[in-house]
């Protein structure tokens, strides 16, 4: 039985997902943040969510990346 | 035969396409990321480029389920008209019922019944069997809910904003993740191209082979590529709304960074699955994910009894399409006139269900009531009617050798003025 790839696939898709979630949350809190009225650099944290989110579509480029099997072989 | 088989198996892909649309957009479409008719279309479009976009293709249809080869049995076009016939009455019962449940088991399952019949016990690899089926089909939903689970978690734990003095709400921002929500569907729906129009493209290639037309070893010609790549987006496009309506509001009331996270789940487990090596049905995965997600987040409860529904859907999948598939691949033994009365009574079958759904039907304008429903249902007469030439036009496609068109025609007509008495009473 292929326990040891259950495993991997469970560990990667645990991590995936995980760092894309959260770098995706940090984006939409940094921008709440941004939102807020008394905020005195609203400038810094927009470009930070926008790192954030630009991480994000990284990751999906990656998925891309590897469902196109021209790229992956 | 073969132009049956071929026939058959580009019907089963439209199935497969309608019955899946749901797993990539049934939660954007409940959170209001994409607008119903937008969604389905994009998954079509995301289906259709999928299946062209590989070319590496499934050498075996039955992934070592069935022994073949040399030491074992030929798989005959018999065997895969069989098993196709199972897989595609059981993809119409559960849409009927709305019940998300595996394609490819339903053709593993008819294909499983379809050479037990047809050739014996022996032809089934129990193992592969277990390997394959059994074991993904309880991990996959475990896996997938457990990591929306922790996604739904960390999402509404980072995105909580409370003023430190007062104790009240910030501004949260949370419809932000409507905008990730259209680039992880949007993966599900890709991947989902490149995988299951794979399948029929391998079936029909295998048929082709089989029947002496193609060179074994070689890859599917272009016209079957383009024929499957067509048939799976068209189903998709035709959207299984039923299945849609139980995935994205039948389960769990789902929300946007709830959504967010359910299909970043699909998508990481999806692609980890299909390139770490151990296959997972998409699914199984999507209806995990959403069930996780809901458990994720406070406030919400999960519908238990629709779970079970599920999960029982999926313990039948395997025998209920074997049982078709063996029932079919025993007709057939007896020559072309049982080929004949199994082709009419799918036919049949397929059609009586086909019209039995219209009298309660589950369209985009009433599959998911979503926040922005508003105008999505005022202009449904319109759309239905639209809906119902699409579909009308898929049919045509798929079963040339019925004249349905008219009738369909007639019956959209008749289905848009049920609809419009609908919208009144409500």
């Amino acid at each position: 039985m292929k326990w040891l790839e259950l495993l991997t696939v469970a560990g990667a898709t645990l991590i995936a997902a995980v760092t894309v979630v959260v770098l995706y949350s940090l984006g939409v809190r940094l921008t709440a943040i941004a939102a807020d009225a008394q905020q005195t650099s609203p400038g810094i944290k927009k470009s930070f969510a926008y790192v954030c989110f630009g991480l994000c579509s990284l990751a999906v480029l990656f998925g891309l990346y590897l469902i196109i099997p021209y790229f992956s072989g | 035969m073969v132009a049956l088989v071929i026939a058959l198996a580009l019907f089963f892909d439209f199935t497969n396409g309608f019955h899946d649309t749901a797993n990539a957009m049934a939660t954007p479409i409940a959170t209001g990321a994409i607008k119903p008719k937008t969604a389905v279309t994009l998954a079509a479009i995301l289906n259709l480029v999928g299946a062209f976009l590989s070319t590496e293709v499934a050498k075996t249809v039955s992934g070592g389920i069935i022994r073949e080869g040399s030491d074992g049995v030929q798989i005959t076009p018999d065997i895969i008209f069989a098993g196709l016939m199972g897989a595609i009455l059981w993809n119409m019962i559960t849409w009927l019922k709305g019940l998300p449940s595996s394609s490819s088991h339903a053709l593993f399952g008819g294909l499983i019944g379809a050479a037990i019949a047809g050739i014996g016990f022996n032809s089934i690899n129990l193992e592969g069997l277990m390997q394959k089926v059994i074991l993904p089909a309880i991990f996959a939903p475990l896996i997938a809910g457990i990591v929306a689970y922790v996604c739904t978690r960390l999402a509404y734990a980072l995105t909580s904003r409370h003023d430190p003095e007062t104790g009240s709400k910030l501004t949260q921002k949370r419809g932000g993740f409507r905008t990730g929500q259209i680039f992880t569907s949007s993966l599900v729906a890709l991947a989902h191209g490149t995988n299951d129009a794979q399948k029929t493209m391998g079936i029909i290639t295998l048929v082709l082979i089989a029947a002496g037309t193609q060179d074994p070893g070689s890859g599917p010609q272009f016209w079957v590529i383009a024929a499957c790549a067509f048939a799976i987006a068209i189903g998709t496009y035709a959207g299984g709304w039923r299945i849609i309506r139980t995935m994205g509001a039948g389960l769990t009331e789902v929300k946007p960074a709830q959504g967010f996270a359910a299909e970043t789940s699909t998508a990481s487990a999806i692609l980890a699955s299909s390139h770490l090596g151990f296959a997972l049905s998409t699914t199984q995965v999507a209806s995990g994910s959403v069930i996780g997600s809901g458990m994720g987040r406070k406030g919400t409860s999960v519908r238990w009894s629709m779970v079970g529904k599920i999960a029982l859907g999926w313990l039948f999948t395997l025998p209920a399409a074997g049982i078709v598939g063996a029932l079919t691949a025993l007709l057939v033994k007896t020559g072309v006139v049982g080929v004949l009365i199994a082709a009419v009574a799918g036919t049949a079958a397929v059609l009586f269900m086909f019209f039995y759904s219209r009298k309660s039907a589950v369209g985009h304008h009433n599959a998911i009531e979503v926040e922005e429903a508003g105008q999505a249902v005022r202009f449904a007469k319109k759309k239905a009617m639209a809906r119902a030439r699409a579909n009308a036009k898929a049919k045509a496609k798929t079963k040339t050798d019925t004249p349905v068109i008219a009738e369909a025609d007639t019956d959209a007509n008749a289905e848009a003025g049920a609809n419009t008495s609908k919208e009144t009473q409500r």
